[in-house]
């Protein structure tokens, strides 16, 4: 019973990393029919060329001010819909809706956004730094992708803080509230330590996002302006099937690879620390 | 009193700023879509004064989007039909034979290996065994999906399965039935529950899904699903972003159709799959 499953998967999940592996050691360039074996060469070459180094910035900056800034509006919408009040139900449900939307769609949504609507309000009110497409502009640019994503995945991560929150039982509320204890203080004391497991589980995701971030960037700049927003994975992309480098972007595939790979064995660390807690 | 009251005040204000910050988007996707290019042009926000259909016209007598539709139908509906058909089979074996095994207890691991594993280090050679099968098509896609969605399953039902007692199998196997009788006809009926959450989930996926398919159909039209669609479709309406954003609000329906009616399943689903990565 078990042989359809694991043909498919090794076939089309092992194989090709095995092969990506292969690859990187060697000098092929996705069309010869030969190929010789070079070693670390393509390692080094990409870690000695502006390009990846370049793009590795661009991640790890994009990534830190991703995740402070969706860990922290995440925990802020998830504790305003866990709020008891009329309708809530229904923010929940409309709060939820971008999530089950293609990121494709909202980015080409957003790109018209940017290059038609805010443009042309800005014209009637007189800005002209806004005049201009955000995504046109090497130091907003960034930005404006950050905010479409932060669009894209606030709903998911809020659901999951919110599935965090509601286990926090009640009476520990109810004792501290007795107490006298203020808002700020019930929040650290009490839900906070309570939240902890939910919120490494957010940031763990948030910084495999980060890393990864592929779809957004190619429908919305494709890596520019002027390279500006070109991320890792944009790179492994054009050196794969743009620029014939294709060992080169395997051995860039395999180092961002490994660097998740880790990331990701934290994460079942942690999410299985929790869970026997 | 008065300042609970302040404070429910203040949070109603704060849902409603989130509220529109979701729906502006959204909005002005469909009112720009109902109206002429020099109508939205001297104004993005207000409502389009007569139903103005021409822009659905054009892209709904394109033969090239029905079968952009098409393929994306049938992909998904190949990945719906493995997740439901395949996975819950390997998912029976594994999760059974690895409590008295440590063989299958590896197996176990070895399947759970694509966790680690980032989508950009299989990405090249992937191309590269397809074109070598020639499986650059729409079934091709859907057979690969199937294989990604391998590991996730397999965590997802092994798990589910722990919560099944042994108990009914053994039963059923004295009464006379053989593994695939007592699987078949009392293991997976218990399974459908979180059988409909995985499917839910990749059926999504699938349908969303931007990069497997940008780098595996897009060299010809005729491959196209609805996401590549609408990312080619931005060169070919070029000014006439009416008619750009007349195709998202078509690509949205179908999903906004499925939300309203499957709330409930598409949260549990698609957060069911996060925590997972």
């Amino acid at each position: 019973m078990a042989i359809p499953g694991t043909f498919l998967y090794s076939f089309f999940f092992i194989v090709p990393v095995c092969l990506g592996v292969y690859y990187s050691f060697t000098d092929w360039n996705g069309v010869k029919r030969t190929n010789n074996f070079v070693g670390f060469a393509n390692y080094v070459k990409a870690l000695t060329s502006k390009r990846f180094l370049n793009s590795i910035v661009f991640n790890l900056k994009y990534t830190f001010f991703y995740v402070i800034l969706l860990v922290i509006l995440a925990t802020i919408i998830a504790m305003l819909l866990n709020n008891k009040i009329k309708g809530i139900t229904t923010f929940r449900a409309f709060y939820f809706l971008p999530a089950v939307f293609s990121g494709v769609t909202i980015s080409l949504i957003f790109n018209q956004v940017y290059f038609r609507v805010i443009p042309s309000f800005a014209k009637t009110l007189g800005i002209t730094s806004l005049e201009q497409s955000l995504l046109s502009s090497k130091s907003t640019a960034m930005w404006a992708i950050m905010f479409v994503n932060l669009w894209c995945a606030l709903p998911m991560q809020s659901i999951l803080i919110l599935a965090g929150l509601q286990t926090v039982p009640e009476d520990l509320l109810e004792a501290a509230r007795i107490d006298g204890a203020n808002r700020v203080q019930i929040f650290h004391y009490v839900t906070f330590p309570h939240l902890i497991p939910t919120l490494s589980v957010v940031l763990v995701l948030a910084v495999k996002a980060g890393l990864m971030i592929f779809d957004l960037i190619k429908v919305l700049t494709d890596g520019g302006p002027n390279n500006a927003t070109r991320s890792v994975s944009m790179l492994i992309y054009a050196d794969a099937f743009e620029n014939k480098r294709y060992a080169i972007a395997m051995a860039e595939a395999i180092m961002i690879g490994i660097v998740i790979a880790a990331i990701s064995y934290i994460q079942l660390r942690i999410s299985n620390k929790s869970k026997t807690d | 009193m008065k300042k609970k009251t302040l404070s429910r005040l203040l949070v109603y204000l704060c849902l409603i700023l989130g509220l529109l910050l979701i729906l502006l988007p959204l909005y002005i996707t469909v009112c720009t879509a109902f109206k002429r290019t020099s109508d939205s042009l001297r104004n993005y926000l207000s409502l389009p004064t007569d139903l103005y259909i021409d822009n659905f016209k054009y892209i709904v007598t394109k033969p090239d989007y029905w079968q952009a539709f098409g393929n994306t139908v049938l992909i998904t509906a190949v990945v719906c039909l493995g997740d439901a058909l395949l996975m819950p089979m390997l998912g029976y074996a594994v999760g059974r034979r690895m409590e008295e095994s440590k063989g299958w207890f590896r197996f176990y691991f070895y399947l759970l290996l694509g966790i680690f594993i980032p989508f950009q280090v299989k990405m090249v050679p992937i191309v590269q065994m397809m074109s070598a099968l020639r499986m650059l098509n729409p079934f091709g896609l859907s057979v690969l999906c199937i294989g990604s969605t391998t590991c996730e399953a397999t965590f997802l039902y092994t798990g589910y399965l722990k919560g099944i007692p042994r108990e009914l199998e053994n039963a059923a196997s004295i009464d006379g039935a053989s593994t695939w009788t007592a699987y078949k006809s009392i293991i997976y009926p218990l399974m459908r529950p979180i059988i409909a959450t995985s499917v839910i989930k990749d059926g999504l996926w699938t349908w969303n899904d931007f990069t497997l398919p940008l780098i595996t159909l897009n060299r010809s039209p005729k491959y196209w699903t609805l996401v590549l669609y609408q990312y080619n479709f931005q060169t070919e309406a070029g000014v006439d972003y009416g008619l750009v954003f007349a195709c998202l609000c078509l690509s949205m329906i179908p999903i906004l159709v499925f939300y309203l009616c499957l709330q409930k399943q598409i949260i549990s689903g698609l957060t069911a799959g996060a925590v997972k990565g």
